[in-house]
């Protein structure tokens, strides 16, 4: 009796019903309804941002592993998943041609530059969006207006609405909306900030489907909300505005760029919450969720290193 | 049903385990040729005892050792030696192996039992060694050896290994049932060997048959003590843990916490080796996966070339792609099947493509499952990283030397990393550095 072709390889000979595009997938079910809610607001410009974000994110993909010699692998979904990730981070007007940017910066620099998915040391979606923020000043002054927007529809008014931070900074906290509108749904911000309620609802899938622990969104959200209050500020405000939620179980949550020992995220997102607590009470410096998390992201591995569990047998 | 288990990590892997595990052991056929390599156990190879042309008897000794951690390997069948030559091991070494050609008529050697009123320590240790036993649960360390505890490490228990944590595989469940006053036997041998107090059975709480009939069986200070069913359970150190509470420090033996484990086939082996004088020269061994026509546990003669036995069983069926010795999350993979069973052979399965995990992996995600399901604490993901970039000592400083090899981790990762490979190749590097600098 003989068997052709048999493979000899080192075990196990058996794996768990699992694979990156799996998890792919979920996440991206996860973002689902605060992009409804987006779609809601602002109807056809935060459709066409996120459409234009997921294909310049696969674009630059395909390009760029094209140029390296490496075949595409649009097929774990990881590419649509940081698109789509960068267009939560950006209101629904940007302009079409800083998505790109912003797309390409996420993907071809921020993560295959380093080696692809896995490597990069930075939240790519985070990146580009930062990076948006630094290329501001170049922009103006290269006389791009970049405010325009796409289409006149009328949902579009509500975009040009400041968001509820920059009121509650510019001093008026009347102006602010409620705590329960930021909580259902309220159009400031970007598009991944208009529901603090459906992202939570994503939130809540992912933990249940065991692709992120509650660890980090907890301390996160947590951290904002006991140093405010004990800084006599509004805490329920500070969580609920400026992208902390999405920040806080989207983006700190990312894999690649946060700890996997139990005790190295709460670290994690303990630091990122006392950090957008020390950008937004002490600077005036905006953008405090995303570089909070930018800033830890490269301590994760050293983090890592300085939680491992205690050794097996060892006292 | 209170189950016991390890504290940290595991996997529920399905266990496959329905089609052998109401299949009553029968004996394999006996195969025209028996190869019986001379190298089974952990330690010093033996050298034979044999020459070609010798006639030997069932149970005549064919080879020795004499090094401190050895056992001897006899014929399992009578017949004529028509070979002394090297031939493929499971491991895919090429091992030194005695080649019988079997008498159609079997003849048994005599065994002489010893007097049973002068069952000593050092007694049981003599027939543990001159029978060869080994641990049949896999790693095949020599059993004379475990049961003489080192000095000034007194050992307060002992533990018969019933867990079969391992999907497919029913030997064990079949001995347990099968042998029950053997394996009780045997494991009061042990407690006598090593002077320990308290004796438990460790059983997974999926083998409600087998828990049922031991703790109708066990008395006095004997105990069987359901546990989860979880993969490694009966990986040594989690077993210790799951049942005293207690951690083997790193790179220590179980006598430093006071406790033994024996697999519960070599219980009864020993007991067998013992009262019967019988050296081990079969075992039980379950033939399963989805490529086997009929399922099985089979009685096999040590020497079994694995063909003959899924002959036994009704031949193969389907597109088999892989073909493993031992259980799927740690057993070996063939490259044929010329291999023999040996002492530690506790399975054998013809997996069909269809149940075999894609060859496909991609880079390290960080997701983090590994370290999660790893029953050491370790952070598989590093040591991966690492030692894929060919920086074995960071691997080490990682903790890859004190990785057991249960697969959990390379079994959830969903990138599909070699972490095995990896982890086995630092090993070797670290232990090549080691012997280049001797310090």
């Amino acid at each position: 009796m003989s068997v052709p072709n048999l493979v000899v390889v080192p075990p196990p000979h058996l794996a768990e019903e699992r694979g990156v595009s799996r998890a792919m997938r979920d996440v991206m079910l996860a973002m689902v309804p605060v992009t409804a809610v987006a779609l809601y607001f602002f109807r056809l410009n935060s459709l066409l941002t996120v459409l234009i974000a997921i294909g310049a994110a696969a674009g630059t993909e395909v390009f760029v592993r094209n140029l390296k010699g490496l075949p595409h692998r649009l097929h774990d979904g990881s590419a649509v998943v940081t698109g789509w990730m960068l267009a939560l981070c950006l209101p629904a007007a940007t302009p079409w041609w800083l998505v790109v940017i912003a797309a390409f910066l996420a993907v071809g620099v921020a993560k295959e530059l380093v080696g692809g998915l896995g490597w990069n040391i930075f939240n790519p979606a985070l990146f580009g969006r930062a990076c948006l923020v630094l290329l501001a000043p170049l922009f103006v002054w290269l006389g791009v207006e970049l405010h325009v927007t796409r289409f006149h529809f009328p949902a579009i008014d509500a975009v040009s609405m400041a968001t509820p931070l920059a009121m509650a900074k510019q001093g008026d906290l009347t102006l602010a909306p409620e705590v329960i509108n930021l909580f259902l749904a309220y159009p400031g911000g970007a598009i991944g900030e208009t529901s603090a309620l459906a992202l939570l609802v994503g939130a809540a899938y992912l933990i249940y489907r065991k692709h992120i622990s509650w660890r980090i969104p907890v301390t996160t959200m947590g951290t904002v909300f006991i140093l405010t209050a004990l800084l006599g500020h509004h805490p329920l405000f500070h969580v609920l505005a400026g992208g902390l939620i999405l920040g806080a179980c989207f983006m700190a949550t990312d894999w690649v760029t946060s700890p996997v020992t139990p005790v190295g995220q709460l670290i994690f997102g303990a630091a990122i919450g006392a950090l957008v607590v020390v950008f937004r009470l002490f600077t005036g410096a905006s953008e405090a969720v995303a570089f909070s998390i930018l800033i830890l992201n490269p301590l994760a591995p050293t983090i890592d290193w300085m939680t491992k569990p205690r050794r097996f047998g060892d006292r | 049903m209170q189950v016991k288990t390890f504290k940290q990590g595991g996997v529920h892997p399905p266990e496959f385990k329905d089609a052998t595990a109401s299949r009553p052991i029968r004996n394999a056929a006996l195969p025209p040729l028996l190869v019986i390599p001379l190298h089974q156990h952990t330690g010093a190879p033996c050298q034979p005892l044999v020459k070609v042309g010798d006639r030997v008897l069932a149970g005549d000794k064919l080879g020795e050792a004499d090094g401190l951690i050895a056992a001897s390997v006899h014929a399992s069948a009578s017949g004529e030696v028509i070979a002394i030559e090297p031939r493929q091991h499971f491991d895919g070494q090429r091992v030194l192996a005695v080649v019988i050609k079997t008498d159609a008529a079997q003849v048994q050697a005599q065994f002489t039992p010893p007097d049973s009123a002068a069952v000593t320590p050092d007694a049981i240790r003599a027939a543990a060694r001159e029978a060869g036993l080994v641990g049949m649960g896999g790693a095949a360390f020599p059993t004379a050896v475990k049961l003489a505890p080192p000095p000034g490490k007194p050992i307060d228990a002992v533990i018969a290994n019933g867990c079969e944590c391992e999907p497919y595989l029913t030997c064990d469940h079949r001995l347990m049932l099968e042998h029950a006053d053997a394996l009780l036997s045997g494991l009061r041998l042990a407690m006598t060997a090593v002077g320990a107090k308290h004796g438990y059975i460790g059983i997974e709480a999926n083998k409600p048959d087998a828990i049922a009939l031991l703790s109708d069986k066990a008395d006095g200070n004997v105990s069987v003590l359901p546990l989860e069913v979880k993969y490694p359970e009966g990986a040594e150190k989690q077993l210790i843990q799951a049942v005293l509470g207690r951690e083997v420090p790193p790179g220590k033996l179980p006598s430093e916490v006071g406790a033994l484990v024996q697999n519960v086939g070599t219980l009864i082996a020993l007991h067998e080796a013992v009262f019967l004088g019988k050296p081990l020269t079969e075992r039980v061994v379950t033939v399963s996966g989805p490529g086997v026509v009929q399922p099985d546990n089979l009685r096999v003669k040590i020497g079994t070339p694995i063909s003959h036995l899924f002959a036994d069983c009704g031949g193969l069926t389907g597109h088999v792609a892989r073909v493993v010795m031992g259980g799927p999350m740690t057993g070996w993979a063939q490259p044929n099947l010329d291999s023999p069973v040996v002492k530690g052979t506790s399975g054998l399965l013809a997996l069909t493509a269809e149940v075999v995990p894609s060859m496909e992996g991609s880079d390290c995600v960080r997701c983090g499952r590994c370290a999660e399901v790893c029953p050491m604490r370790l952070l598989p993901n590093y040591i991966s990283v690492t030692a894929a970039a060919g920086l074995y000592d960071l691997a080490e400083r990682w903790g890859a030397t004190d990785c057991f090899e249960c697969a959990a981790c390379a079994y959830v990762c969903p990138a599909n990393r070699p972490i095995i490979h990896l982890i086995r190749q630092t090993k070797a590097e670290i232990s090549a550095r080691r012997r280049r600098e001797p310090k």
